[in-house]
């Protein structure tokens, strides 16, 4: 029930995320959706009687909900941008979409086959999906690459989840691998966006085709 | 016989003192001494007491208006289950409840166009734009209860005895999170619309009623506190809903519960009001997009419990 509560609002988080353009509050609503991702590893760790899980929260909690969520804040104070006008898509019919998303990832969920010992198998297969679609939706209908950075990182704890309750996880040693990855990259994109920002004066994705002198 | 009495005392204090205590705790958080905690009530008799001056031009629709709203919120407060014991009027359809809200707005709406001053043709349009936006979250935040237990009856809906529509946690705090958006919306407080300036910018409510005096404000203030203390009550009796496992099954400690409850989202606006500014008009559709999106989880919950 406790498990379930929790890998669904880590869902909801996600899509709360998608219907505000505030750099800011999309960076807190990440921080809160990987914290419940931790939480959901502890309960998992618990339900499962497996220690390596209790670490794998641990990490979760010190590189993703603090680390990166802090780098990006900086980052966005730095940078100066405070909003994203998006692109096709306004902010809350792209909100009411992945809620509809959310629907959809719970059709595909039922069809799963039960591989995980878990009571509500679905519910874990429901979040996994409904984080990986919202965060593609969430690139598409932004303009910043803060945003396609914030986007990339929900559609990896869509993965992380789906592997965690379907396949009862990863090794150890390949998660530790993946946020060593997530951690670095986040760290490149930062970089790469200070640049852009340095060169172009601007880091929006949409106008980045054009060229330039 | 005494839950009569004490719904009757219920609905002729609560509704005033809330609003004393909204403005007190304000007051407060600003470092203001601020009215005392009965100001609306003395507000009301002095209003009552008041020669009330109307517009030349002027309609009976203007007193009209005034008067339906104040009769259907009347009627809405006896009828809505916004305490935890039932009214005095069964049976009331949620639907009901929402075309009467309508219906209500757009006498408002009707008698703010009638004066002929341009404040309340502007505020009117903006009513308008608020209504139909926060409408559909309002009526999907009361439909999830009513898709637990197959019921569109309000006081069968919001019934603490049934097991059904207590052991599904998850819709009633989605519910209860959406009412508090939409009333925030329908009663245009802060984040809309900012309740306590008389800037041509910033107006919905108060330049509807800036034409009534007297009698006529008097009427327009008490069924404003009056919707207050509905939309409130709703959204507590979802959340005590949703921790109704943990409660005791006592009807006076839950009647207890309701009414700090209440109080308690008062005093959560009271810092809203406090922390928040208010958004640029064009920004109030992200807003009001939130209690939709409450509105559909709510529902999403309530039809994944029933299959």
């Amino acid at each position: 029930m406790i498990f379930t509560l929790l890998i669904l609002s880590s869902a909801i988080m996600a899509v709360l995320m998608v219907g505000t353009g505030q750099v800011r509050s999309n960076i807190i609503f990440y921080s809160f959706q990987t914290l419940l991702i931790a939480l959901t590893t502890c309960v998992f760790a618990y339900v499962e009687n497996e220690h390596k899980h209790y670490i794998l929260a641990l990490v979760i909690f010190i590189v993703k909900t603090m680390g990166l969520s802090l780098f990006l804040l900086w980052l966005t104070k730095r940078i100066g941008t405070a909003r994203d006008t998006g692109t096709f898509l306004p902010h809350p019919l792209a909100m009411h979409l992945s809620v509809l998303l959310l629907i959809f990832a719970q059709i595909l969920s039922c069809q799963l086959p039960h591989l995980s010992k878990l009571e509500d198998f679905s519910a874990g297969g429901t979040a996994g999906i409904s984080l990986i679609l919202t965060g593609i939706l969430f690139m598409l209908t932004r303009r910043l690459a803060i945003s396609q950075v914030l986007g990339f990182l929900t559609m990896e704890n869509g993965i992380f989840l789906f592997a965690l309750t379907q396949a009862s996880g990863m090794p150890l040693f390949v998660e530790m691998g993946i946020f060593l990855d997530v951690f670095v990259a986040v760290m490149i994109s930062g970089l790469l966006i200070f640049r852009i920002k340095h060169s172009f004066e601007h880091i929006d994705v949409t106008l980045l085709t054009s060229l330039k002198d | 016989m005494v839950s009569y009495i004490v719904y009757s005392i219920m609905i002729l204090i609560l509704p005033l003192l809330l609003m004393g205590f909204l403005q007190k705790i304000k007051a407060k958080l600003q470092n203001r001494i601020g009215a005392p905690l009965l100001q609306p009530f003395f507000n009301v008799l002095k209003l009552w007491n008041k020669t009330q001056i109307l517009s030349e031009d002027a309609s009976f629709l203007f007193r009209f208006g005034i008067l339906l709203n104040f009769c259907i919120a009347t009627y809405l407060i006896l009828s809505v289950p916004w305490l935890n014991f039932s009214p005095m009027i069964m049976g009331l359809d949620l639907f009901l409840l929402v075309y009467l809200l309508a219906a209500a707005r757009f006498f408002n709406i009707l008698s703010a166009l009638d004066t002929g001053s341009p404040f309340g043709a502007f505020s009117g349009s903006r009513e308008a734009a608020l209504s139909f936006l926060v409408e559909p979250s309002l009526v999907l935040c009361l439909l999830a209860p009513g898709l637990l237990i197959n019921s569109n009856v309000m006081s069968e809906m919001f019934a603490f005895k049934t097991a059904v529509n207590s052991d599904n946690p998850a819709v009633w705090i989605f519910a209860s999170l959406g009412l508090f958006i939409t009333a925030l919306v329908e009663l245009s407080r802060m984040p809309v619309d900012d309740p306590n300036t008389h800037l041509e910018l910033t107006m919905v409510h108060e330049a509807m009623i800036i034409e009534a005096s007297g009698r006529n404000l008097a009427l327009c203030e008490y069924s404003y506190a009056l919707k207050l203390t509905l939309f409130f009550g709703l959204s507590v009796q979802c959340f005590l809903h949703a921790v109704s496992a943990f409660l005791p099954s006592n009807e006076w400690l839950t009647l207890f519960f309701s009414v700090i409850g209440m109080f308690f989202l008062a005093a959560v606006l009271a810092m809203l009001e406090t922390v928040l500014v208010k958004l640029k008009w064009t920004k109030c559709p992200d807003f009001i997009a939130y209690a939709l999106t409450m509105g559909m989880f709510a529902c999403i919950v309530a039809l994944r419990g029933r299959t």
